[in-house]
């Protein structure tokens, strides 16, 4: 017998619920390892208009159960995007978002037209949280009208689906995510990295040249399903819980919180297999439980 | 440069472990695909259960039959643990990963520099100078006697040691001759010397790493011609002049986590 696991987020159907979070998995070409058949989909490192440098050295650290990072979004632009990677994807069978970035509403709103129509390009996760930028990045992720006014403008150049992706740095993950709701966004995303910071007490000073990064990897994992469910309360549109997930039962505990589907991130930079060893997981978990499919799988998920 | 085209994530039970300096200890474990593709330079990204989230990069310092060998000193708790290690417990290898140097372009002889930690790549960089039929000098420093590795493997051996206890006082690199061909490995404060000396040695740099292959951009090596790349796929080895030594971390500082 076999479980079906495959989902819809939104309008786009899911072959399974494990995707590969942003800046956890390149372009889709570098991951070595990795089964593609367990991929239900990708989001691309994030990527602005313009090429990005990214933040000088050290750009990570290690922490308890955890990692510090201050990439900055290096990137090649939009047109290095478009003329190298979008090719590839268009003839993957998954589909691959864009996570994109800006330093305006408007900036984000020109970087969603130039790539919307792109063959291989499915959709947009709108990164409206990234610690690691002087401009825009988190600063639209902690205010309504900021957040908002984002999604609206690339909800405005593109009937493709758009995910929002949210940042835990606010003290109401409710408030943002129904803001971007109803700006137009198709599901959400839950969550970024939280903001760090490590000292080297040799040198007396942070140890990542950015002085704070985003920490990601198990120890935030609680703190993510709380804020996961917390936004999945307040929407009527899909979630997907990213934080922390190694195992099926980090994944499940997302599920069963009210989200629709997982993003894997720093696991896949320890256990290149992460993502496949989820999904399998998963469907070894429905089996042994006599559900015959995911959307059996109970929720937990009382309304606000 | 030689890289490995085929990726393995082996589960390798370790083999044995010795002492070749203070403090510095070599291990061995059973990876018989990496051993048969590994070239020098290139390194390995081990795990193991109970350990850091991380793995941790290593070079591969030797590799012979169905094992290679790895040579680290006890600076955090990750490496704490794996010397804690013994024969038959399982690490898990992913490798070879990275460049490893080339010896393709006709040098008629080779100079190895390697400071401290630095010794890791050199064993098989001479294996591999001697196979492109170079003649090998091993130069070898530390800061002080105790501290230099004992085991070498060159037609000619100089040692040097900052506090003049064994060989040449000062720097390998002062210590160092000139050869068609010089290969560093050690400090990047070491290196960025190599690299006022000979613009066009193969440097193996050392950086912080987080995936190994190529993914988070964590391992960034500022270039000289602007922009970075990584470590762990475009190098760990470098043209020494290539690198902006200067944007380079000097120092890598290993704070305790488990």
């Amino acid at each position: 017998m076999s479980v079906d696991t495959s989902v819809a987020v939104g309008a786009m159907n899911l072959r399974g619920p494990v995707l590969a979070a942003s800046g956890t998995f390149g372009y889709g070409t570098e991951v070595p390892l990795l089964e593609r058949r367990a991929l239900g989909a990708m989001v691309s490192k994030g990527i602005f208009l313009r090429p990005r440098e990214g933040t000088a050295p050290p750009r990570i650290a290690e922490t308890p159960s955890g990692m510090l990072n201050a990439i900055g979004l290096q990137g090649p632009g939009a047109d290095g995007l478009v003329r190298d990677y979008a090719p590839l994807w268009a003839e993957w069978d998954f589909p691959v978002l864009v996570n994109i970035n800006g330093e305006s509403a408007s900036e984000y709103g020109e970087l969603t037209a130039r790539l919307d129509g792109v063959p291989g390009i499915a959709g947009f996760e709108i990164n409206i949280s990234c610690p690691n930028v002087e401009q825009g990045g988190m600063f639209f992720g902690n205010d309504p009208r900021a957040a908002a006014a984002v999604t609206e403008a690339v909800r405005k150049r593109t009937k493709l689906p758009v995910w929002v992706k949210l940042t835990p740095m606010v003290s109401d993950i409710g408030v943002i995510a129904r803001a971007v709701e109803s700006a137009g966004a198709d599901a959400l995303c839950a969550i970024n990295t939280f903001v760090g910071m490590s000292i080297d007490l040799n040198a007396y000073r942070p140890r990542l040249s950015f002085r704070t990064g985003g920490l990601s990897g198990p120890a935030i994992r609680p703190l993510a399903v709380h804020l996961a469910h917390q936004a999945a309360r307040a929407v009527h549109i899909p979630v997907i819980g990213i934080g922390g997930i190694a195992r099926v039962e980090d994944a499940l505990e997302f599920l069963v919180a009210g989200c629709s589907a997982v993003q894997v991130g720093t696991a896949t930079f320890v256990n290149p297999k992460a993502i496949a060893e989820v999904h399998d997981g998963i469907a070894s978990f429905l089996e042994a439980r006599g559900f015959k499919s995911l959307a059996e799988l109970p929720r937990y998920l009382p309304r606000d | 440069m030689p890289g490995g085209l085929t990726l393995y994530a082996l589960d390798a039970p370790v083999t044995g472990k010795r002492q070749v300096a203070r403090g510095m200890f070599v291990i061995g474990m059973r990876a018989p695909e990496i051993a048969a593709t590994v070239h020098a330079g290139q390194f390995v990204n081990l795990g193991w259960a109970g350990g850091p989230l991380l793995r941790r990069p290593f070079s591969v310092y030797r590799a012979e039959g169905e094992e290679i060998e790895v040579v680290l000193k006890a600076v955090g708790a990750g490496t704490s643990q794996m010397l804690a290690m013994e024969v038959g417990d399982r690490l898990s290898c992913l490798g070879p990963l990275g460049r490893g140097f080339d010896f393709s372009g006709g040098a008629r002889d080779a100079v190895l520099v390697s400071g401290g930690l630095g010794v890791a790549p050199m064993l098989l960089a001479a294996r591999d100078a001697r196979a492109a039929r170079m003649r090998v000098t091993w130069v070898h420093g530390a800061r002080t006697a105790a501290e230099l590795c004992a085991e070498k493997d060159g037609d000619s051996v100089v040692w040097a040691t900052d506090d003049g206890s064994q060989g040449i006082r000062g720097t390998a690199v002062a210590a160092a001759p000139d050869a068609e061909l010089v290969i560093a490995c050690g400090p990047n404060r070491m290196l960025a010397a190599a690299a006022g000396r000979w613009p066009n040695a193969q440097v193996a740099v050392e950086t912080y790493m987080g995936c190994g292959t190529g993914v988070c951009l964590g391992c960034a090596v500022p270039l000289q011609r602007g922009g970075y790349d990584r470590a762990c796929t475009e190098g760990p080895v470098y043209r020494a002049a290539d690198i902006d030594w200067t944007a380079l971390p000097s120092h890598l500082s290993y704070a305790v986590v488990a």
